[in-house]
C-alpha cells in the first residue's frame, strides 16, 4: 500500500513545527521515500538523534508496510 | 543457569566488537541496496568488523535493537559499543571524515571503480559473518 508524499510531509512537519520538509520518491513506487528536514529543533542533536525524531513521526507507517525505506537528510537552519 | 535472551547476545556481539554491522544479507552477498552502501564504505577502509545478517530473525532482531538504541530499521553500524546509524548518517560521515576520525583511520582515497590493482581482493578483512542460534 502506497502513501502519499504529502502525507509524509505533514506527519513529519506536525512533529517538528516550523521545519522546512521536502520529501521525494526515490523509485517512482511510492515506498523507498527520500525526506529532507531543516529544523531549529535539531540544533545540538547527534545525527542519529536528529533521524530518530524524524523516523518517529512516521513509524506508523513503516509499521503497516507502506514505507518501506526512508533516506533522511538533516539539518539545522543556517 | 537461564539461557542467554536475544538480546543478551546483541549486546554482547556490540561489546566485543570494536565495529559492528546489523546488516541484510552478508558482506559477500548483501541483500538490500542499503546495507550494501554500508559494507562498500567500510570495505573502502579496510578495517575489521563483525557482521550480523539479520534476515533469519528480522522482527526479533528489530525488537532487541529498539530497546537497545530506540532503532529499528536495518543496517545499523555500531562503533566501540554505540549505534552510529544507518546507510545515510554512515555515508554523510565518510564523506566529511568523521568516520575515519571514529574507526582511527585515515581518509582513503577513492580509487576509480576500475582502479582496483591495490586493494587486496582475497584478503577480506572482516571477520566472517555470525548466526545467531535462536
Amino acid at each position: 500500500m502506497a502513501i502519499s508524499l504529502d502525507e509524509v510531509r505533514l506527519m513529519i512537519e506536525a512533529s517538528l513545527p516550523g521545519a522546512e520538509v521536502e520529501v521525494v520518491d526515490e523509485t517512482g513506487t511510492q515506498d523507498h521515500l527520500r525526506a529532507t528536514v531543516t529544523a531549529a529543533q535539531f540544533e545540538g542533536l547527534s545525527r542519529i538523534e536528529q533521524h530518530k525524531l524524524v523516523k518517529n513521526a512516521v513509524q506508523t507507517r513503516f509499521d503497516d508496510g507502506s514505507i518501506h525505506a526512508l533516506s533522511i537528510k538533516t539539518s539545522v537552519p543556517g | 543457569m537461564t539461557e542467554p535472551t536475544l538480546k543478551d547476545r546483541v549486546e554482547e556481539l556490540i561489546r566485543e566488537n570494536k565495529v559492528l554491522l546489523f546488516m541484510k544479507g552478508t558482506p559477500e552477498a548483501p541483500q538490500c541496496g542499503f546495507s550494501m552502501r554500508v559494507v562498500n564504505v567500510l570495505e573502502s577502509y579496510g578495517v575489521e568488523y563483525g557482521a550480523l545478517d539479520v534476515l533469519p530473525a528480522l522482527q526479533p532482531l528489530r525488537e532487541v535493537t529498539a530497546e537497545i538504541s530506540d532503532w529499528q530499521t536495518f543496517p545499523q553500524l555500531y562503533v566501540n559499543g554505540e549505534l552510529v546509524g544507518g546507510a545515510d548518517i554512515v555515508e554523510e560521515m565518510d564523506e566529511s571524515g568523521e568516520l575515519a576520525g571514529l574507526l582511527g583511520v585515515e581518509q582513503p582515497e577513492r580509487p576509480a571503480a576500475s582502479a582496483k590493482q591495490e586493494l587486496q581482493a582475497d584478503d577480506p578483512q572482516q571477520s566472517p559473518p555470525m548466526q545467531i542460534e535462536r
